[in-house]
């Protein structure tokens, strides 16, 4: 019985490693054949391993931050504004108190989270308040956070506030983006997984009626969870800072939505993993993954493979994996040779049932 | 009883009232905001014929291609690929008329691959379950990069931007289709196919069934694959016109042309009284009431704010932004959930 036991846990294991693993050690080994193939090998400067860790971090972040809410079926077209504005205002606070030097960056990046907080629960105060779909509360917020961002910046590049050492120094230590994704990490797996919060949230995911009906109060929830949402995406515009040492603010008219279609394809593939992890650690595991493309792609030089090309990879991956997603099972049948049988078996047992329903009844 | 009945008869009619005013209040909204537009456009001596030339030529496109998208909007879906639809559209027409000089072929063109993109989200998303907007975006990141890839290798530079101009004797065969005449035209024969479609046939009525009550539409047999498939051939109609008339209207096309078209549609259809969820409470009409509202409230403030040069772009924006969540909130008044919508 014993052995019964174990072996079924071994299964089970083994099961849950096939899960996690597949997809990375697939992309690891596309990396490679490409790698080999070209002559050319990913992360072997600084420069090419700081922009992985520095890409990975925002990859994540953006990820968790469209996750939650997108997945109470709120969408929020508002986060890419909200990024650029809290990093815009942040940038200007911290120059005016700091004048570009010392600890100029980390300031920076406190200030960004922070305003990314108060603007993502003034983006959710006025969604609960409007009581009107999220999805138009949101336009309506990216609108006037694009203005805002055009008011303060008059349409051109934030450089001066953004260019000091302790900004290059923070871009060019991979172990700082590190502890960005071990913190945000650990902070989002305790207040989603392991808080009353978090239990609320996941019960107001799962069936709004009967869990306002039982007493959870669903308005807070909500504002928190466009708080942390913020927070997160304050974090993600200061990264996006690190790279040119500018902030890019002509998003007037939609400009910045953009930024947050980077997160689409980690969060589908996160939430596979999710299935045989906790949900978090699979969107960081994603957000590797998307990473190491992004830096296969960067080996390349601008003609070899353009944006575009980049872009149309990106979102013919995005297709396989959901076709994949929403047809798991045809997909192993194909894999096993089991697809004709079952096809054949199904239209048999439907023929059946046509035929006794057309039978008439006694 | 003779008071019971009157009370029945005043609430009746009260009611009918009400729901009256709420369904014209986007047009009263439209023709007050036109006569400010007017009177403000006089008292700053500006030249109100140019100025009315140049709203029509801004709203016409978004017109165009929300009108269609309404279809998409009623089921319930909604398609965030319709910017890059147009844009792509909008290259390959114009490579056909640079080309062959054709103007019939730049409409043909525009049309077929709008239509023909459109269906292809339709279908991915039917043949394969897959979940309709994720589809939109994955199609808006393939056609921006394809109408780039296309506009840098066909096109030319200057600066750090790419663009496909047309040469003078092509942009002066165009200039009978650049008059306000032929625009006009265009746009009451396509409201007109629209609202036939839209209100006199069972494609229309249907949409809303299925937009309204998915499970009961398909339990009637209603086939949602099917609706969906004509939803999304309207909604390509209405992309390749708008893209054939930005060709007409710009002649030349670069990564930017109809960027913010896809968000814009939202805003159009939202801001002409349209339920963003579909159902029996779409309306035809709301993209050409939005579409005009929205442009010329964005207008009026331009002229307003005209002394603030350096923020007036995003002042204009942050105002039009608080406007149209007003406008929307106090258009659905009505319809507060108990809960959260989500």
């Amino acid at each position: 019985m014993e052995a019964i036991n174990r072996q079924s846990k071994a299964k089970e294991i083994g099961k849950k490693a096939l899960g996690i693993f597949t997809i990375p050690l697939l992309v690891i080994a596309a990396v490679l054949i490409v790698c080999l193939s070209s002559g050319q090998m990913i992360l072997t400067t600084d420069v090419s391993f700081y922009g992985f860790t520095r890409y990975t971090a925002v990859v994540f972040l953006t990820t968790i931050a469209l996750s939650i809410n997108l997945s109470s079926g709120r969408f929020d077209f508002s986060i890419g504004s909200l990024s650029t504005l809290s990093s815009v205002i942040a940038a200007k606070i911290t120059y005016a108190m700091l004048s570009g030097s010392g600890a100029s960056a980390p300031v920076m990046l406190l200030i960004s989270i922070i305003v990314g907080a108060a603007l993502g629960a003034l983006s959710g105060t006025l969604y609960v308040a409007l009581k009107l779909p999220p999805i138009i509360t949101s336009l309506g917020v990216t609108l006037i956070f694009e203005g805002i961002i055009y008011m303060i910046s008059g349409g051109r590049y934030i450089t001066t506030e953004t260019s000091n050492s302790s900004m290059v120094f923070f871009r060019e230590n991979w172990w700082i983006h590190l502890i960005i994704i071990a913190l945000a990490l650990g902070i989002i797996y305790l207040v989603f997984d392991r808080s009353k919060f978090g239990f609320n949230y996941k019960a107001l995911r799962a069936g709004q009626n009967i869990s306002v009906n039982t007493g959870i109060k669903e308005i807070p929830n909500a504002i928190i969870c466009y708080a942390i949402c913020g927070a997160l995406m304050g974090t993600v515009g200061f990264l996006q800072v690190l790279p040119g040492n500018q902030i890019a603010t002509s998003v007037l008219n939609f400009g910045s939505i953009g930024i947050m279609f980077v997160a689409f394809l980690p969060m589908f593939i996160g939430g596979y993993i999710g299935k045989y992890t906790n949900d978090k650690i699979g969107y960081l595991i994603a957000a590797i993954c998307i990473s190491l493309l992004s830096s296969m792609f960067a080996l390349f030089n601008a003609k070899t493979i353009t944006a575009s090309v980049q872009s149309i990879v990106t979102a013919v991956l995005l297709v396989g994996f959901l076709i994949f997603l929403n047809n798991e099972q045809t997909c192993k049948d194909l894999v096993n040779g089991t697809l004709i049988k079952r096809l054949i078996k199904q239209y048999k047992e439907k023929k059946n049932r046509g035929e006794s329903d057309d039978k008439p009844q006694e | 009883m003779e008071q019971v009945v009157e009370n029945k008869k005043s609430g009746f009619d009260k009611y009918k009232i009400k729901k009256l005013i709420i369904t014209l209040l986007p047009l009263l909204a439209l023709i007050l905001l036109f006569v400010a537009y007017i009177v403000i456009l006089n008292i700053n001596d500006y030249n109100v014929m140019m100025n009315l030339k140049t709203l029509l030529n801004q709203s016409l496109i978004l017109v165009l291609v929300a009108t269609g998208a309404i279809f998409i909007f009623t089921l319930g879906q909604f398609d965030i690929s319709l910017g890059a639809n147009a844009l792509f559209s909008a290259v390959v027409g114009t490579l056909a008329y640079k080309a062959t000089g054709s103007i019939a072929l730049l409409f043909i063109v525009c049309i077929a691959v709008a239509v023909a993109c459109s269906l292809l989200n339709a279908l991915i998303a039917s043949v394969f379950h897959l979940p309709m907007f994720v589809t939109t975006i994955a199609m808006l990141s393939v056609l921006t990069a394809l109408a780039t890839f296309l506009i840098q290798s066909k096109g030319s530079a200057s600066g750090t931007s790419y663009s496909i101009t047309l040469p003078a004797e092509l942009v002066d065969k165009l200039a009978p289709l650049d008059t306000v005449a032929f625009k006009i035209v265009l746009l009451i024969v396509f409201m007109a196919l629209m609202v036939f479609i839209f209100n006199f046939t069972k494609i229309g009525r249907k949409q809303k069934f299925l937009g309204g009550n998915e499970r009961c539409a398909k339990l009637t047999g209603i086939s949602i694959s099917l609706f969906g498939i004509i939803a999304f051939a309207l909604a390509g109609l209405g992309v390749g016109l708008g893209s054939s008339m930005t060709v007409v209207y710009a002649h030349t096309v670069s990564t930017t042309t109809a960027s913010s078209i896809g968000m814009s549609v939202f805003i159009a259809i939202v801001f002409g009284g349209m339920p963003i969820n579909g159902g029996a409470r779409s309306r035809i009409y709301s993209a050409l009431i939005g579409g005009f509202s929205y442009n010329i409230m964005t207008n009026i403030l331009f002229i307003l704010f005209q002394s603030m040069q350096g923020v007036r772009d995003g002042l204009v924006q942050v105002i039009s932004g608080v406007f149209f969540l007003v406008i929307v909130f106090v258009a659905s008044i009505n319809y507060r959930s108990k809960n959260l919508p989500r």
